[in-house]
């Protein structure tokens, strides 16, 4: 259901205020979500003063900044820096992205960042995908076929294959379904963009043989239809996707056949 | 994780074209509702005799009246224009970024235009 006011536990207090020891002129204030699960309090913001003149591009250069030179208490996911491994998707300035693809320089004004939207936080900026997670292995992830060889290849033809473009990229970062309010608010039965992405992908590939078994699966009421074509979706993928019409050209696949 | 906070979500998203012509499509959705019964009612005064005319246009014809004709006027030209391209997208087409902000952008403007064009049309008409 549609809730508009954070619970009252979650409600954001003011935290603590790292003032700068560097000395540097060209400073950047960094407002950054925090919970500590063992200590039972509210979330607060705290903020940092980073010195930007001895910080690389991007975002989550900021992070590794604070954390190994003024802070090392904060959490947060990352491992590839490159925008490959979705780890550490995060809310920045206000939109979903990935911390180590999206520069500071982007943002105006003072930084803010948050976990990804609507979600149960475990720490910091950690949030709790299990839902997600879940949810995505229900339309059970992969390749569908009768074929009852091991040796012989399924062959796909060059134009089957790049019916696959913009839906096997996807790095299931979840940037997307966080930022979607249809998701947000019916998140336990809606599947979100990311999921639905995903399950676009299965139905095109040509390989499978369970398509329409598929299709069947998601044309539900809340499981698709609560895309109302927000398009926050497509507008927070970092990998430049599009499931706004992934999920759109689902709909279509079902109304026609 | 019971007890674990939520994130925040709806008050620190940034609102994006799209966003806010989704939610406005459904807003003037159910303003359009009411004023169409609000119009069935009206009607249905009519047929209780003249009187009842007299009050409807005494009343449409001050302030909060007006302006209750122009915001419907804006309702309806918003609600027209969006579903337009909710149905464009139904076809499959518009998804590109750019495409969306601009179609988006139409709407917005295009339904003030829209309204001041009806405005000016009932007006010489009546």
């Amino acid at each position: 259901m549609v809730q508009i006011n954070l619970p009252q536990n979650s409600k954001i207090n003011k935290g603590k205020y790292f003032k700068d020891k560097t000395g540097s002129k060209n400073l950047r204030k960094i407002n950054v979500y925090r919970w500590d699960p063992s200590t039972g309090e509210n979330p607060r913001i705290d903020t940092y003063e980073v010195d930007m003149d001895n910080c690389p591009s991007k975002v989550l250069d900021i992070l590794n900044k604070i954390k190994n030179e003024i802070d090392p208490t904060i959490a947060y996911r990352r491992s590839c820096a490159h925008g490959v491994c979705g780890s550490c998707a995060m809310n920045m300035g206000g939109k979903n992205g990935l911390a180590c693809t999206k520069p500071h320089a982007e943002i105006k004004g003072d930084i803010d960042i948050y976990p990804l939207p609507h979600l149960k936080v475990k720490k910091d900026l950690i949030g709790d995908l299990s839902g997600l997670y879940k949810q995505y292995q229900s339309i059970e992830p992969w390749l569908k076929n009768n074929s009852k060889s091991e040796t012989t290849e399924i062959h796909q033809s060059q134009e089957d294959r790049a019916k696959l473009d913009g839906a096997y990229e996807c790095i299931m970062c979840a940037c997307c379904s966080t930022s979607c309010p249809s998701y947000w608010w019916n998140g336990d039965k809606y599947l979100g963009p990311a999921v639905l992405l995903q399950a676009y992908r299965w139905i095109m590939d040509s390989r499978d043989e369970d398509k329409k078994e598929r299709l069947q699966k998601v044309a539900d009421e809340l499981k698709l239809y609560r895309c109302h074509t927000i398009l926050n979706c497509t507008s927070a993928c970092p990998k430049g996707l599009n499931p706004a019409k992934a999920i759109a050209e689902i709909k279509k696949m079902l109304a026609t056949t | 994780m019971e007890n674990n906070p939520l994130s925040p979500h709806i008050q620190i998203y940034r609102w994006h074209i799209s966003s806010l012509v989704s939610i406005s499509h459904r807003i003037t959705g159910i303003i359009n509702i009411l004023v169409i019964t609000l119009i069935c009612f009206w009607f249905m005064f009519f047929l209780l005799g003249e009187s009842n005319y007299e009050v409807i246009k005494l009343f449409l014809q001050s302030f909060l009246g007006k302006f209750l004709i122009l915001g419907t006027i804006w309702s309806f030209s918003f609600q027209t224009l969006s579903e337009i391209r909710h149905l464009i997208m139904d076809f499959g087409y518009g998804f590109d970024l750019t495409t969306t902000k601009v179609t988006g952008l139409i709407v917005i403007f295009g339904s003030f235009i829209l309204t001041v064009l009806i405005y000016l049309l009932g007006r010489s008409l009546f």
